[in-house]
């Protein structure tokens, strides 16, 4: 995955950024769209806590991830890394910046971000 | 609906004749760089500063390799090109992602100034 990784032509990485109300707060999403994947920060303020990357493997059905920054003990940013990861097939960098306790809000953020997906596919 | 609650600025040029783009993106608690011949993120490097305080010497940084090849040449790239983001940031830990075809002492020069031109901090 270095830089020395043989790359395709070149496609500029453009940034998308969207925001939704969901539980009375206002959840912002800013995506990185880039050659082969896409960086998803998803938070209610500006902070970068965690970090997973996660990508497809031909040997497993479950993709591979793995936490990059941030509590090792938490596991939402991986899980949501590994569920875009294997809708897309792309290498997927998540950080998610909710509290991590509220499952619903996580089911909640994960449908906007898959109904933005579906319509404004060009974007990740 | 759209937001502007993470301040990111790009932009691009050619280095020595490579396509390059540089993506800055502000968090509270770290500068996130995108420097990239390729097209995307590549190596992944954190640079953080020693101490939180002002002091009038220059601070040491400690840098880590979280993806990507962790070789010294990777290190000194990402130390010489997040060293004065990060201090001009408050002391802020920086993120930097290097996918470089090109990292000759000429190049990173270069891209130190685009990286300038980008300043979101």
């Amino acid at each position: 995955m270095s830089g020395a990784e043989q790359g395709d032509a070149f496609d500029a990485i453009t940034v998308y950024n969207f925001c939704e109300k969901i539980s009375e707060q206002t959840i912002h999403f800013h995506v990185m769209k880039m050659n082969g994947g896409f960086f998803l920060w998803v938070g209610a303020s500006p902070t970068l806590s965690n970090l997973a990357v996660s990508m497809i493997s031909k040997f497993d059905s479950v993709p591979l991830s793995m936490l990059l920054m941030g509590d090792k003990s938490e596991t939402a940013p991986n899980a949501l890394a590994q569920r875009l990861a294997k809708k897309t097939n792309k290498q997927v960098f998540v950080s998610y910046n909710l509290p991590m306790v509220n499952t619903n809000l996580a089911l909640q953020v994960e449908d906007r971000i898959k109904k933005e997906m579906g319509n404004h596919p060009e974007h990740f | 609906m759209s937001t502007t609650m993470i301040k990111t600025r790009q932009t691009e040029k050619e280095i020595n004749g490579v396509r390059t783009q540089v993506i800055c993106t502000e968090f509270s608690n770290y500068i996130f760089i995108v420097l990239t011949q390729y097209g995307k993120i590549g190596t992944l490097v954190s640079v953080t500063p020693e101490s939180k305080s002002s002091d009038v010497c220059m601070p040491m940084f400690t840098t880590k390799v979280l993806m990507g090849k962790d070789e010294p040449l990777t290190h000194v790239c990402a130390k010489n090109l997040a060293t004065c983001v990060s201090q001009e940031a408050g002391n802020r830990p920086v993120l930097i992602g290097l996918a470089l075809k090109d990292s000759s002492i000429e190049a990173v020069k270069l891209m130190r100034d685009l990286i300038k031109s980008c300043q979101v901090w």
